[in-house]
């Protein structure tokens, strides 16, 4: 998941949890404070009263009666004033039900007993609890709207914010990771952020890719120098014996220079395998061919055709016409199977066959099989087909190991798996697996 | 015809003048970048032949500055250096042919023929063989008005021969010519033999072709 949607996940959620506990918790704290306000109010009509009677004597209230009581038109609130039973405790507020003409009501009450002129007297004062409670609900209706609407504009905030904080980590992934393919020609300019961790994270990479192609540039000017001072000498020798056999009118000397030419040969084969090798290994190919997989395979084939007449071998060739692989070095790809049915022939038995096949399902890889009734390769082998200098055998003529470890590499330079089976004696499988990127033609890179 | 060697290795740059005054070029050898802008100042050339790894001067600038002063010339680049990025640069700057070293004399030669043959445009100049004319350009056999179907690599290998008459080609180096870098030494000097029992066969049809001749040891050479 992309950090700016988790981030998003993560306020939306915390938020969801905090209006879920407020939505909870706002009943039980509107009550209280309901309450809280009720039994100062009361309190304070008590001292109203009190005072009242300290200024102008208890009969203000009782006009010569012997208690007082008054209750509002609706009988929300009432008050009363009487002598005070004995015992009865002093102060308290409580919620009980009085009979106020007959109807039955809950209310909150304040009790207050006082001492007037040597008597005890009981105050009440009472609320009814509907009256009391009458504001909770829309109380809460509109606490829970006012949050609603904060919690969606902060969620907003958020949400832009951190769209805003993350545009540099989007663009240092769109454009110094995502499909960036080595060598890195193209340099991108540094993100232009104020946040350090995204500076230090933008830095370190360009530095890394910096460095990657320095070093890489340093072996690719390793392998170009390595490459002239190996072959100018041979160059010179071989060329010093070409004039040479010229000079020389006797047969026989002329069979000692071409022996003399054939080993030159086969250092130079060695060493131009290695270069190509360590050019393949060191990025020096471009990968932007797209090759038609059958066209491919017939031109190996016409460039083998000759052996394979010679070898009186039948070969099948059972490939999609249509196929297309993207993104391939041509040149690469060629010598990989010209090496793979070049084998195929060479270790064929006389009159034997070559049958090459494909296989291709969607989002799968594209498998393509060489198949041979050769001579095979023993299972003690196998493991090391691939290695360079390697001999597979005692018994394989020579030149069998570079050409194979060519082909490894240029593999292992497109991604492309390779698979042996073989059956001593009865002939030898290679599937050639090519990944399933190449099957499809890649994406114009995001600007 | 005259050919301007540029190549600072000086032995080599000797070889190559050796094995080309044979073939009746006449060469002058430069060792720097200096030394051939000088001999280009002065002297019109057929063929310039130019190594890239030249001490002073990139080979490439070379090549663009010679291309200026004689533009009438043909270009062949040689280079041990290997790089994929010098064969397309150099293509590209209007060289006409690319031979990465070590590459041998014989194919160097059979190159600049090449070169010549495509750049004269003459059709139908025909090199007799005994009984039989041979077009290089059309890439026909006939034996008298009869032309001879030769595959490919069979023309190729007696044009080959035919342009190094008279000398004995190996079968390497024959190889080398057919296949370039895909030659396979030992393994491919069979099929060689294979393909000139083929042309022989071919040939012996019309008239005996006792002109291509084997050299036991060696490999082979056409007499005449």
């Amino acid at each position: 998941m992309k950090l700016l949607n988790k981030l998003t996940l993560y306020h939306t959620l915390s938020k969801t949890v905090i209006v879920i506990l407020f939505t909870a918790l706002l009943p039980l704290l509107v009550k209280e404070i309901a309450s809280r306000y009720t039994n100062t109010a009361l309190q304070e009509q008590k001292n109203k009263v009190l005072q009242t009677i300290e200024k102008n004597g208890i009969d203000y209230y009782f006009q010569g009666d012997s208690s007082y009581g008054s209750y509002t038109m609706l009988k929300e609130e009432y008050i009363s004033l009487d002598a005070a039973p004995a015992g009865f405790p002093a102060d308290t507020i409580e919620t009980t039900q009085r009979i106020v003409e007959k109807d039955t009501l809950t209310y909150r009450v304040l009790s207050h007993v006082f001492e007037y002129n040597h008597k005890k007297y009981l105050l009440e004062i009472g609320k009814t609890l509907a009256a009391i409670d009458q504001y909770n609900a829309p109380l809460q209706r509109v606490a829970l709207y006012a949050l609603a609407g904060l919690i969606l504009a902060t969620l907003l905030i958020d949400l832009f914010f951190t769209r805003l904080l993350l545009r540099p980590l989007g663009i240092i992934i769109r454009t110094k990771l995502l499909n960036r393919k080595f060598p890195f020609k193209e340099s991108h300019p540094p993100v232009n952020t104020s946040t350090t961790d995204f500076r230090y994270l933008d830095d370190s990479i360009i530095d890394l890719m910096n460095k990657i192609t320095a070093a890489f540039d340093k072996e690719r000017e390793f392998t170009s120098n390595a490459s002239h001072e190996l072959m100018t000498p041979i160059s010179i020798l071989q060329n010093k014996m070409e004039n040479l056999m010229d000079s020389m009118p006797q047969e026989d000397e002329q069979e000692k220079i071409t022996g003399m030419m054939q080993t030159l040969n086969r250092l130079k084969k060695i060493v131009r395998s290695l270069l190509l090798i360590s050019r393949i290994e060191n990025n020096q190919f471009g990968r932007q061919d797209n090759v038609a997989v059958f066209d491919l395979v017939k031109e190996v084939r016409e460039e083998l055709e000759d052996r394979i007449e010679a070898g009186h071998i039948s070969i099948e060739i059972n490939v999609s016409r249509s196929f297309t692989l993207y993104s391939v070095n041509r040149d690469l790809l060629f010598q990989l199977l010209y090496n793979l049915i070049n084998n195929a022939i060479r270790y064929n038995k006389k009159s034997g066959s070559i049958s090459i096949s494909d296989e291709y399902k969607a989002g799968e890889p594209y498998v393509l099989t060489i198949e041979d009734t050769g001579i095979g390769i023993e299972k003690a082998d196998l493991p090391f087909i691939f290695d360079r200098f390697k001999k597979a055998g005692s018994t394989s003529p020579e030149g069998f190991g570079i050409g194979l470890s060519i082909v490894k590499s240029i593999a292992q330079y497109h991604g492309i798996d390779l698979k042996l089976v073989s059956e001593k004696g009865l002939g030898t499988t290679c599937s050639v697996i090519f990944p399933a990127q190449m099957t499809t033609m890649l994406p114009p890179l995001p600007a | 015809m005259k050919v301007l060697i540029v190549e600072d290795e000086r032995s080599m740059a000797l070889e190559m003048e050796a094995f080309l005054k044979k073939a009746f070029y006449i060469c002058d050898l430069a060792y720097s970048a200096k030394q051939a802008n000088e001999l280009l100042d002065n002297n019109p050339y057929n063929f310039i032949l130019l190594d890239l790894g030249l001490p002073d001067k990139d080979g490439l600038v070379v090549l663009k500055e010679a291309k200026l002063k004689c533009p009438d010339a043909s270009y062949i680049i040689l280079t041990a250096r290997g790089d994929l990025e010098d064969r397309i640069k150099g293509l590209d700057l209007g060289a006409d042919d690319y031979l990465p070293k070590p590459f041998s004399l014989l194919e160097l030669q059979s190159r600049m023929a090449a070169i010549s043959r495509r750049k004269s445009g003459l059709a139908g100049s025909l090199v007799q063989l005994g009984d039989f004319s041979i077009d290089l350009s059309q890439r026909l056999v006939f034996f008298e008005k009869t032309s001879i179907e030769l595959s490919k690599k069979e023309f190729d290998l007696l044009s080959y021969l035919l342009l190094h008459k008279n000398r004995p080609l190996t079968r390497l180096q024959l190889s080398e010519h057919i296949w370039g870098n895909f030659s396979d030494d030992d393994y491919d000097s069979n099929y060689i033999d294979v393909h000139i029992k083929n042309i022989r066969k071919k040939l012996a049809v019309h008239a005996p072709a006792d002109w291509l001749q084997t050299i036991r040891g060696i490999g082979y050479k056409i007499k005449s």
